[in-house]
């Protein structure tokens, strides 16, 4: 009987011991672990978001990590969040991952993305493809003549980013749109791959079908998307559709890791709350694609000149 | 190797083999007991198992030079190997100073090699990153003794073995006889009562290879050891041993003193290697002399007992009458008769044997 | 007729290939032929590996552990545990190195948490000033072998640091330095095991094999779900990369050896261990100072796809350039890693060769020069960054820490250098492409995939049979039999392509250059050092230039593979020419053979048993490319291996394509190995 109060009393301590460091509510010391994969914007917007999380007094720790595989480790809790999750590139990723448990949305940036094929601008100005960006512009033989490669056997050619990305999206759009007669899909081994090729089709002056995303570095350059017929929820093969439509706008939403709530239940309010828009997205990218910064400069440099904007943020989050 | 070691162990060998056996196989064991210690080395080939020594028994004494003698293949390398117990014997009993050393534990075993025994092999097995003192230095080193000591001992044997000005050579910048010089420095270094050396001179030039014995009996002069030498070259084993074993097969044919096994070899195997040696060459005085009667008239000079027949002979043979024979110490020993030299050397065998050595 | 075709090989050879045209013609091609495509029997190999991974990882052996970040108790695999701990020791030691070049907090932490260390700010371990690490290298390389030695480490300290690449270098440089030593330690313990135990080594052998073909990609992921995310994960990938050479070449190197060493050794009064690490070892130290040459090349060759999953330094930076397009800095990185490469072999070569000298009478000063000169070296290096700090008032202090990208940088000349490559070449190059694509690559292509799989491996395992008896046979035709069972047969056939077609140009060219080179010592060594650069350098800096040049196509995925894969033809060419002895030339001489005719009668025949090694060595090599010519776009395993990066299902697929991949290299290599090994043995040089 006795044995039984003291645990009953135990247990309240505990209890009340706990409630009370809910109430006080601070951040772990333990750093923030967050992921750099090898793209631009992403990169500064890790330091970005790491000197929002240091101005509050946590510590933060970068991890270089591959873009598909990262989601794997947030599960895990080897790295904490993951703040560019692209819905077309990222979304079987993370979805995968929060199936199996450990990973939590964190919420989504006010950037809407697309991820699209597309052409160069200067593609379209140069008249190679008459029509576009209007999909059926691709059905002429005047337009795919112009995207023909050694190894396409006679079709146009799309390059498409890596299959892990989207699988056979591609290939099934062709052939729903029945376009599979004259383009054929090309699966790139990489990002690099895909601004490789824009750049030697702009040294050559020779048409080129692309994969590409924005907000991304080369909207500077000009790229414009092709438009196909419009998304609707599960028009796509894979989920039992036609397959006759184009990618949706897409989110761009942030991940972490189940614990993180918890443990820096100061810096998750502010992560939850962040939310960046495509023209602060793109400023950022170009900060160091064109200003040439180093990534950790252009962080710094943001940060000083955007405090009105993630000042709010922190202060959300007391 | 103080005097006193010797009278304590005046009896005890310092080697001892009885039937030893040594023999390569899996089933080695089970073919060994059924043959019940009768081995026929074709019957055990055929069962996949190679004979290497046969029914070994012996003694080697203190400070005794004993050679193993025999063509390759017959197993000599592999006795001294099972004394050594770099090979575990099939079957029988080895005692070293009284010790049986088949049945040491790895412990005793490693201390027995680090303050017993020293062994210098045919292919000088130097260990090539290391310098020639590091090498002379490395069994002291193994044994924990300091830097210091130990490279000051190897310093000393450096200039035993007369390699002085080139210690810190490596193997590699040295000749042949060079690098041997540092294996038999290496194998001294721990002071060894017992010295196996296996074909030390036999990957030498000959005229290296006889600069190396007069070196090697100069230094057994110094320092005495209990020597177990291993050598397929007939001449070798006669100009150095004490007592000569003939092995064949993994058989020891004749176990006996040069002079003995020149004069009287017991098989036709050990009559073949005699047949060409010139014994003049081989024999020395005392395995010819006769017994010492003073009233024979002598002629006036002295022959040493231990001298080789061919260096003294034309005296011998010019004097006319009999020559006394000395030792070491100038007491007489013997007599030696002009008739007895030619009949040794011309004609045929005699019977009457010179005396043990031992 | 029939004791004609037992006599004469070729006569087999050419009956096998005419049954194999004729099996080809007579299979039609259909899904449900057998004999067309074999069914996809172990489809679920995969999901099987996955399940039993999650099993181990996620639900075997539960305990409970008290998470204090969320003050909980929380249910926690064991094995989990176990793994996370020795991530924590791996990842300590190259935080530990990594600190003491550029500083930080976390050996701090390690030892009193961050707690402590959040709230004391001071306790920060200070980096020490670049001059200092320079100066203390260049002193350690005298120290070691002398003044050349000295200047070449100082050149590549002071390079690192001058192009601004202090900070990476130095985090791939701990993660080197922790990576190496470990595969080192770990090759020679288990090959003194399987040297000592013929078991070990039988059970050892075909994993090693594995392991050295198999694309280090396929074991990213079930690196990452066993250990983590971070350095120490990208250490353990490297190690499991750079192990297999160093095992084998211990065991070669031990092997080797003349039993009497050993007895030397034992009758020295060793025990087991002295005689080990104090006689053979240091004995068989040729070959196994080849392993660590082998470990630091692989070491360094793995920094970039080690920087995947979580590795810090050079190889992320390059990623990152290379993304953005960014040849030149690429290229400033690339030498970086290569300097490293090339500095760490010469260090550890000079430092097992030593030599101490014992008599020499040396004063304090002389016996502790080299500390007092680093001494000295650290005062003033400190000093200079003290001064620096006053005089670089605003931005950076050169003397101290050159940031990131601060330095001076030739990236600009690089990027004309490529553009004016492109300008100059790119329009004779594309109608070669085109050309070579048209008439070549695609027809090749298409003849693969139109193989039944009943002809393939009538011919695998007849070729297999001819060369080596029903054993070797047999053994091509397991390998093949896994591969056809999976459900990617076809992508295989694709790799094979690459494959063949790229072995067959670098095994052209290495033969080529190596047998020009060999000629003289100066061309022989210039032609090995640029192996070892190429060995080391990052194949992903020439995907950017080689995609510009020749598009996203097959075209560039060979260039890519050819360019790694000629360095193992090269080499073995050259070693087994320089092996032909030197009597055989006088023979060749003194029988009035002109210097064609010796090649051709004596040289070649004499060094083609080491040159098969060096094509299997190609296979191994190309095989291991097919990764990186996915990153440029192909449709075959590689490709697969990527995408398994991402797969739910991602180790199980990862893990059995890369079997798939090391198979067909098995396959290859058992008939080449054999005929090495007859050849070898007819020409008495075994």
């Amino acid at each position: 009987m006795k044995f039984v109060t003291k645990l009953a009393a135990l247990s309240l301590l505990v209890a009340s011991f706990g409630f009370s460091n809910v109430a006080n509510a601070k951040d772990s010391t333990k750093p923030i672990v967050i992921p750099i994969h090898n793209w631009s914007s992403q990169i500064v917007m890790a330091y970005v978001i790491g000197g929002i999380f240091e101005s509050i007094g946590d510590n933060v720790e970068y991890v270089p990590a591959d873009s598909q595989a990262v989601y794997e480790s947030i599960r895990n809790g080897d790295v904490t969040i993951s703040h560019e999750v692209w819905q077309s590139t990222f979304g079987k990723s993370f979805y995968n991952a929060m199936t199996k448990g450990g990973v939590i949305d964190a919420g989504t940036h006010a950037a809407t993305t697309l991820e699209e094929m597309g052409v160069p601008t200067w593609v379209v100005e140069k008249g190679l493809c008459p029509g576009l960006p209007n999909w059926e512009a691709l059905k002429s033989e005047e337009c795919y003549k112009n995207f023909t490669t050694a190894d396409s056997g006679g079709k146009g050619r799309w390059l498409e980013g890596p299959q892990s990305w989207h699988g056979d999206l591609m290939p099934e759009r062709l052939k729903a749109l029945g376009l599979d007669d004259k383009w054929t899909v090309k699966f790139a081994g990489g990002a690099d791959a895909l601004w490789t090729e824009l750049a030697s089709a702009k040294k050559e002056g020779r048409g080129t079908v692309v994969f590409n995303w924005t907000p991304n570095f080369t909207d500077a350059e000009g790229f414009t998307f092709i438009e196909f017929p419009a998304y609707t929820d599960g028009c796509r093969k894979a989920d039992g559709g036609e397959g006759k439509c184009g990618s949706p706008k897409g989110w761009l939403k942030k991940a972490a890791n189940y614990k993180f709530p918890k443990t820096h239940p100061h810096a998750y309010t502010i992560f939850s709350q962040l939310s960046f828009t495509t023209p602060q997205i793109g400023q950022m990218a170009a900060l160091v694609d064109v200003d040439k910064m180093d990534h950790k400069d252009a962080a710094k440099q943001w940060l000083k000149d955007n405090e009105a904007i993630w000042k709010p943020w922190t202060q959300a989050g007391m | 190797m103080s005097s006193q070691a010797v009278d304590s162990t005046a009896d005890e060998p310092v080697i001892r083999c009885e039937s030893v056996y040594m023999i390569f196989g899996d089933n080695a064991h089970s073919m060994l007991q059924q043959a019940n210690g009768v081995v026929d080395a074709a019957k055990f080939h055929e069962a996949g198992c190679i004979v290497g020594v046969n029914n070994a028994s012996f003694e080697v004494y203190e400070g005794e030079l004993l050679i193993i003698m025999g063509l390759s293949g017959s197993g000599k390398s592999t006795l001294m190997r099972c004394i050594s117990r770099l090979n575990e014997a099939t079957a029988g009993k080895i005692y070293i100073e009284g010790e049986d050393i088949l049945a040491m534990n790895d412990k005793q075993l490693i201390e027995l090699r680090r303050n017993k025994m020293g062994m210098v092999f045919q292919s000088f097995a130097l260990l090539p990153h290391k310098t020639v003192l590091e090498n002379i230095a490395f069994p002291l080193q193994v044994k924990g003794v300091s830097t210091q000591e130990s490279m000051q001992r190897a310093k000393e044997m450096v200039d035993l073995v007369s390699l002085t000005g080139r210690e810190n050579y490596f193997p590699r910048q040295l000749s042949g006889g060079q690098q041997q010089r540092v294996g038999i420095a290496r194998s001294l270094a721990i002071e060894p009562d017992i010295w196996f050396l296996d074909e030390p001179f036999s990957a030498l030039d000959p005229l290296i290879r006889k600069e190396m014995q007069d070196e090697f009996l100069r230094l057994q002069d110094v320092l005495g050891k209990t020597i177990l030498f291993v050598t397929h070259d007939f001449d070798e084993a006669l100009r150095l041993a004490d007592r000569i074993a003939i092995m064949k097969d993994g058989i020891i044919e004749q176990l006996d003193t040069p002079a003995n096994i020149v004069l009287n070899p017991a098989t036709e195997y050990v009559r073949k290697f005699t047949e060409e040696v010139p014994r003049e060459k081989v024999l020395k005085i005392k395995s010819v002399m006769d017994a010492f009667d003073p009233g024979e008239d002598f002629s006036d000079f002295d022959v040493q007992q231990d001298a080789i027949i061919e260096t003294v002979a034309e005296a011998v043979l010019n004097a006319g009458k009999a020559v006394r024979v000395v030792d070491a110490a100038g007491e007489t020993v013997g007599a030696l008769h002009a008739s007895h030299i030619v009949h040794v050397l011309f004609g045929g065998h005699t019977d009457h044997a010179a005396e043990k050595t031992s | 007729m029939i004791e004609a075709l037992r006599q004469k090989k070729y006569l087999q050879f050419i009956l096998l290939v005419i049954f194999f045209l004729i099996l080809c013609v007579v299979i039609t091609p259909s899904e449900g032929n057998w004999f067309w495509r074999l069914p996809p029997l172990i489809k679920e190999l995969p999901l099987i590996i996955n399940n039993g991974v999650d099993y181990v990882m996620f639900d075997w052996w539960l305990i409970d552990v008290w998470d204090p970040d969320i003050e909980e108790y929380e249910e926690k695999p064991l094995m989990n545990q176990f793994t996370r701990s020795a991530s924590g020791v791996v990842l300590f030691m190259i935080e530990f190195v990594r600190e003491i070049f550029l500083g930080g907090v976390k050996t701090i932490v390690t030892f009193t948490g961050w707690d402590w260390a959040t709230e004391n700010e001071w306790a920060r371990w200070p980096a020490l000033p670049w001059t200092v690490v320079a100066g203390g290298a260049a002193i350690l390389g005298y120290a070691l072998k002398g003044p050349r030695l000295a200047l070449f480490v100082g050149f590549t300290f002071v390079y690192i640091a001058v192009f601004g690449q202090w900070e990476p270098s130095m985090e791939t440089l701990s993660f080197v330095l922790i990576a190496a030593p470990m595969s080192v330690l770990l090759g020679l313990l288990l090959g003194i095991w399987a040297f000592r135990n013929k078991y070990v080594e039988m059970v050892l052998n075909p994993i090693l094999n594995v392991m050295q073909i198999m694309p280090h990609f396929s074991y990213l992921v079930p690196v990452v779900v066993f250990f983590g995310i971070g350095d120490h994960a990208g250490a353990i990938a490297t190690v499991i990369f750079a192990t297999p050479p160093m095992v084998r070449l211990t065991i070669l190197g031990l092997k080797k050896l003349s039993p009497e060493i050993a007895e030397a050794g034992l009758m020295s009064g060793c025990n087991n261990r002295q005689l080990l690490f104090k006689v053979l070892i240091p004995t068989a130290r040729r070959d196994i100072l080849i392993g660590v040459n082998q470990v630091i090349m692989s070491c360094l060759a793995m920094v970039v796809i080690a920087s995947l999953i979580g590795a810090k330094g050079l190889g992320n930076n390059l990623l990152i350039a290379l993304n953005q397009l960014r040849i030149g800095l690429a290229l400033e990185l690339g030498v970086c890693i290569v300097l490293i490469a090339i500095m760490l072999d010469r260090l550890s070569l000079a430092w097992a060769d030593k030599q101490v000298d014992y008599f020499a009478d040396l004063s304090f000063v002389e016996r502790h020069k080299f500390s007092l000169m680093f001494g000295v070296v650290f005062i003033v290096g400190v000093l200079l960054a003290l001064i620096g700090s006053l005089v670089f008032k605003e931005g950076f202090n050169y003397l101290y820490l050159i940031p990131h990208n601060k330095g001076i940088t030739t990236q600009d000349f690089w990027q004309a250098g490529v553009d004016w490559v492109w300008d100059t070449f790119f329009y004779a190059l594309k109608s070669f492409n085109e050309w070579f694509i048209v008439e070549v690559l695609v027809p090749v292509k298409s003849a693969y995939l139109a193989m039944p799989v009943a002809a393939t491996f009538v011919l695998a395992m007849g070729i297999g049979y001819i060369v080596g008896g029903a054993r070797v046979g047999l053994a091509v035709g397991g390998f093949l039999l896994f591969i056809a069972l999976t459900e990617w047969w076809d992508r295989a056939l694709i790799t094979a392509y690459l494959m063949t077609l790229s072995v067959l140009i670098s095994t052209f060219i290495g033969v080529v250059m190596g047998t020009l080179c060999a000629q003289n010592p100066v061309t022989t060594r210039i032609m090995l050092t640029i192996c070892d650069t190429f060995q080391t350098f990052p194949s992903f800096i020439y995907l950017i230039p080689v995609m510009m040049l020749f598009g996203v196509t097959d075209t560039s995925v060979l260039i890519a593979i050819v360019v790694y894969a000629t360095v193992p033809a090269t080499r073995y060419t050259i070693q087994g020419l320089l092996s032909v002895p030197p009597q055989l030339h006088e023979a060749g001489s003194m029988s009035g053979v002109n210097r064609v005719q010796r090649y051709l009668a004596i040289e070649l025949p004499m060094a083609f048993p080491h040159m098969a090694l060096g094509i299997n060595q190609t296979v191994v090599f190309a095989l291991s490319m097919v990764i990186i010519g996915a990153l440029i776009g192909t449709d075959d395993l590689g490709q697969l291996i990527l995408k398994s990066l991402s797969d739910k299902d991602g180790v199980g697929n990862g893990l059995v394509l890369g079997l798939c991949v090391a198979f067909i290299g098995l396959a290859i290599d058992q008939v080449l190995r054999t005929w090495a090994n007859q050849r070898k043995q007819a020409l008495g040089l075994a």
